[in-house]
């Protein structure tokens, strides 16, 4: 078939242009992280009350702990040293909410499950909102459309927690068909209500997106031309108009899964999920600065990877970013 | 001309000779007169009030934003006055009692089932009326609710305010002067795009006091990037047209074309991400109430209402529905009025 | 040209065509009667102001009418021959082929375009910036409607593709059919839209403003061009442009448009030389015109009508400065002027008082008429 020619012309292409794209990515993102790194270990020596400015250690303690951290030695080498530690995977313990506990240690059973609940929202948002999307492009001016709208602007509109409140109290205190509180022991059946309320936002934007991409796509003049070429039905959507309005699709999905993290923190504390979303709320009441700062760092560079991959990912599949033009 | 077109319908016109004269309009053809052209403000209106939703959003926003300013002020309860003998009571108002709505009986969950009581007559308070109920300490919720509208709502067009001069200043010059100047401005941006908002926020909470005006200033450093983008975008658009080039070649300086030349044309696009950002700026800080992180006691905000009355949402749910309708409808509105504007200043009507 | 012809056939014909779009602001009266003939192989041109209606017919005759747009009467009538014999059918050399005949208006969907487009009528439209599929490459672009039509197997579509494009004029053609539109010029994506036009072997090419968004050196090129594949191929091609410079080079004949009516038709030399329609007086002055020693540029006064608001007899009558009292009462009707030389003016009624067209049109005319005369020879 012909169509080995073209994927071995596509992979050449993809060498050169490509490795210039994702490393420029890669660049500024680690870039970024540097620069919070930078934030976060400022704060770390302005919080009163971290523990490295605690007026209940003692001399020796004090020395002790400088000692550990390096923070004997001059600020910038002390700055590495933090970045080191941070990217090792060293994130200081917990003052507050477990004395002495490894940060890492907190984190390790928590992160997996708010990846879980924030993974299925994602999907879950993702999919039907696409469906919802294109739906209302479709039937453009329509019942279907109306109420596609009506829900996109409802879901965008009212915050994940409303969600989640009112799931909770009808499906889980008065219906009784889901857990309202989260269980080890049944941990799907106890995220449906979580992972329906956290994706509610997504799920309204993506709608709310894919239309608007798809009624541009359907009225482009490349439309027309497939048109006139005599294309129609399937072919006309599949080989023309879904590719050309999905693509844009994969890059609001960097910024909604930020709305996701913030989502998160609260409907977790709403369904008492242990995950690292109730973890920061902990910490944040509790000041408990370590692990905030900790987890700002672990939200930061999960934001940042998915950025990452999120770019490289749109440069893999719009040839207009993978392929150079002319003489370039 | 009506009764022409009468004619016309039936039969035609039959043209007599004195018809056949010239009109001698060869003078007056050079005024426009097809085209009454409305000015371009006119049709924005004109638009967006074509636009139900639209309309429907913004008299919500206005009626509430009447009410977060009248309505604390509308019975004899303050925002933070506690009566401890007067707590959890549901809703009740005047007359609307007889119909059986707002009469002060609540569903109270027992072991041996739902059961109905109105705690105004079992403490023999006949003549307390608390519209919206009362919380766990005995504060009027109507009150606190509008009040607490009050605070969000300032604190939402303020910090929007800000990001808006911040952010579009930003995007304006970055746009203008391109090149290098572009270059380390995108940068710049693209890394504090590459923090989280919960980060900023949250960050910014933990070393300053919370209350109004850092919940203010944390908003305005996550919403000014969307901001300077698109002020960029039509700077972009906008520097290469003749109205730009005449103006600097009569030698205006950079600082007047940027700001007294292509500011005004831009207004529009700049306006509508404002109405978005409100919604937005709405929602954190009602996030940052519920995390802990917001204004402080005995001050409210409809964030920090929604956090108290979670407490009781499953025994006393008529605390929550009020600052969470309030809230749910206002962040609508202005969703809807921000999507109606954006389509009343850029019609994208392909049309024929 | 035409001399050589044994017979004209005619291929289509648009008869009293008239339509509506149904927008948020109010009914539009697109199209109020359209009258428009072709013949095979020959050229016409539709020329008017952007928003006279000129797109809007050539897409009812595709069949990519926008879903607001209601056809209140009319027939577009399209005569053909069936292509039974596959891609490379041509019924010139077949005695059986028959001539069909079918009503554009009156087929679903899916008829016209299982039948007609790309097959029988194909299009090349005005910005190729944005007519070809960014995210495909050029070769499946082109490939596409062949092996959509008529079936055949990839490689052999491959290879048409390629000569396709070397038929248009592009160097390397295997290379350019791997590439993506972005990779390409302005003036080398339109070769490409030709070559998809061309690909399914259609007998009529409507070109709506095909070098409007190109630069000027490169316009020329692009006329040649179309020009060059309609000799080879022998098939019609209907010109939608508001440029008369284009008209000239390569019209056979010419239907002025405004408003949604056609004002006046004719033949290359009639509307060029003995223009009787004011708009169209209007057009020609309004032409750049290098002889000229006027430095002016003249343009029609005042702007196209609001076809929102119906307007009670002639629609240009607000800006002709030769209109008569009688235009604002009743429609002007189209006077017959020669065989083919029709225009829809007041003025050449018999009462209407003697009007002729500006001086310095006049002097033009004369002018061009003189050029024309030196390239005789050449035409």
């Amino acid at each position: 078939m012909g169509g080995g020619r073209y994927l071995s012309s596509r992979s050449f292409s993809i060498g050169v242009v490509m490795k210039k794209y994702v490393i420029k990515r890669v660049v500024t993102a680690l870039f970024t992280l540097l620069a919070i790194t930078l934030i976060l270990f400022i704060l770390m020596q302005l919080m009163p009350g971290s523990p490295f400015n605690d007026e209940k250690l003692n001399d020796t303690q004090r020395a002790a702990l400088y000692a550990k951290y390096g923070l004997d030695k001059p600020i910038i080498v002390q700055f590495f040293q933090y970045v080191f530690n941070m990217f090792r995977g060293d994130l200081g313990v917990s003052y507050k909410i477990s004395k002495n506990t490894p940060i890492t240690q907190l984190i390790a059973s928590r992160l997996p499950i708010s990846i879980g609940v924030g993974f299925a929202a994602v999907l879950i948002g993702a999919v039907v909102g696409l469906l919802l999307g294109l739906l209302a492009a479709f039937k453009k001016d329509t019942f279907w459309d109306t109420l596609a709208t009506i829900i996109s602007v409802i879901g965008v509109s009212v915050p994940s927690y409303v969600f989640a409140l009112a799931l909770s109290y009808q499906f889980g205190f008065k219906l009784k068909w889901f857990p309202m509180l989260f269980s080890a022991k049944d941990v799907i059946g106890s995220s449906v209500l979580p992972s329906i309320s956290l994706s509610m936002f997504t799920m309204a934007s993506i709608a709310r997106f894919t239309r608007a991409e798809m009624i541009e796509v359907l009225g482009s003049d490349y439309m027309l031309l497939a048109e006139s070429k005599g294309l129609s039905g399937n072919k006309l959507i599949f080989s023309h108009a879904l590719r050309n309005a999905l693509i844009p699709i994969i890059t609001v999905l960097a910024p909604l899964v930020v709305d996701l993290m913030t989502g998160s923190l609260v409907v977790e504390k709403i369904f008492s999920i242990p995950g690292v979303g109730s973890l920061l709320v902990n910490a944040i009441q509790s000041n408990d600065y370590n692990v905030v700062i900790a987890l700002s760092f672990i939200y930061s560079a999960m934001y940042i990877g998915i950025m990452l991959v999120v770019d490289i990912l749109y440069g893999i599949i719009d040839p207009r970013i993978r392929v150079a033009k002319e003489g370039d | 001309m009506a009764e022409t077109a009468a004619v016309l319908t039936k039969e035609p016109y039959v043209p007599t000779d004195a018809d056949f004269k010239l009109k001698g309009n060869d003078k007056d053809i050079l005024v426009d007169s097809n085209f009454a052209s409305q000015s371009f403000w006119k049709e924005v209106v004109a638009r967006f009030r074509k636009k139900k939703s639209a309309v429907f959003g913004l008299i919500f926003v206005l009626v509430i934003t009447f009410f977060a300013f009248v309505g604390p002020s509308m019975n004899s309860y303050t925002y933070s006055g506690q009566d401890l003998a007067k707590k959890n009571l549901a809703p009740r108002i005047p007359l609307i009692e007889y119909t059986g709505f707002f009469d002060g009986h609540e569903n109270i969950a027992t072991t041996k089932g739902t059961k109905t009581v109105n705690l105004y007559f079992e403490n023999k308070l006949p003549d307390t009326f608390y519209w919206f109920g009362s919380d766990n300490f005995g504060r009027d919720i109507w009150t606190r609710t509008w009040s607490g509208a009050q605070v969000s709502l300032i604190i939402a067009v303020a910090a929007a305010i800000i990001d808006m001069i911040i952010g579009m200043s930003y995007g304006l010059i970055s746009g203008y002067f391109g090149g290098k100047v572009d270059m380390v401005m995108q940068r710049i941006l693209e890394i504090a795009n590459g923090i989280p908002r919960l980060v900023i926020v949250t960050l910014l909470l933990l070393v300053f006091k919370p209350g109004m005006l850092t919940i203010i200033v944390a908003l305005m450093l996550t919403e000014w990037v969307g901001m300077s983008r698109i002020a960029r975008a039509e700077m972009l658009k906008l520097k290469e047209q003749e109205f730009v080039l005449a103006s600097r070649t009569l030698g205006a300086g950079s600082m007047h074309i940027i700001f007294s030349e292509v500011l005004p044309n831009i207004i529009g696009p700049i306006i509508t991400q404002v109405m978005f950002s409100i919604p937005t700026a709405i929602f954190t800080e009602a996030f940052l109430s519920f995390v802990g992180l917001g204004i402080p006691v005995p001050r409210c905000s409809l964030g920090s209402l929604i956090s108290e009355g979670f407490n009781s949402f499953t025994t006393h749910p008529y605390q929550i529905i009020p600052p969470i309708v309030v809230m749910a409808l206002l962040m609508l509105s202005f969703n809807l009025v921000a999507d109606g504007l954006r389509e009343a200043l850029d019609p994208k009507l392909k049309e024929m | 040209m035409s001399e050589e012809k044994k017979l004209r056939e005619k291929i289509l014909d648009v008869k009293n065509l008239d339509i509506t779009f149904e927008t948020t602001a109010g009914k539009v009266h697109a199209i109020r009667g359209v009258n428009i003939d072709l013949y095979q192989g020959e050229t016409v041109a539709i020329v008017g102001e952007s928003g006279s209606g000129k797109s809007v017919t050539m897409r009812a005759a595709m069949g990519i009418l926008a879903k607001n747009a209601v056809v209140n009467s009319g027939e577009i009538i399209y005569r053909y021959r069936d292509n039974v014999g596959g891609i490379d059918y041509n019924p010139e050399n077949d005695a059986n082929a028959q001539w069909k005949e079918a009503d554009i208006l009156k087929m679903d969907k899916k008829w016209i375009r299982k039948h007609i487009n790309g097959r029988r009528i194909a299009m090349v439209f005005q910005d190729p910036m944005t007519s070809l599929d960014p995210t495909m490459t050029i070769g499946k672009q082109i490939m596409e409607g062949m092996i959509w039509h008529y079936k055949i197997d990839k490689k052999d579509a491959y290879n048409r593709a390629v000569n396709l494009l070397k038929e248009v004029g592009i160097e390397d053609a295997e290379k350019r059919m791997k590439q993506y539109p972005h990779q390409l010029s302005g003036g080398m994506r339109q070769r490409v839209v030709i070559a998809i036009a061309l690909s399914c072997n259609p007998d009529l090419l409507i070109c709506d403003e095909p070098t409007t968004a190109l630069d000027v050196n490169i316009q020329a090129k692009i006329l040649e061009l179309i020009k060059k594949v309609q000799k080879e191929r022998d098939i019609a091609v209907i010109y939608i442009t508001h440029d008369l410079g284009v008209v000239a080079k390569v019209a056979d004949y010419v239907n002025v448009m405004y408003a949604g009516k056609i004002v006046e038709v004719g033949n290359i030399n009639e509307i060029f030389y003995e223009p009787k329609h004011p708009y169209t007086w209007g057009l020609l002055s309004a032409m750049p015109d290098l002889g000229t020693d006027d430095d002016r540029l003249y343009t029609i006064p005042g702007s196209p009508p609001n076809l929102l608001h119906e307007k009670e007899g002639d629609a240009f009558a607000p800006r002709n400065a030769y209109a008569l009292e009688i235009d604002d009462k009743l429609e002007p009707p189209m006077f017959q002027i020669s065989e083919t030389h029709w225009a829809a003016t007041w003025l050449l009624d018999p009462r209407a008082p003697k009007v002729e067209m500006p001086k310095e049109l006049k002097a033009r005319i004369e002018r061009m008429k003189k050029e024309a005369g030196v390239n005789d020879s050449k035409l």
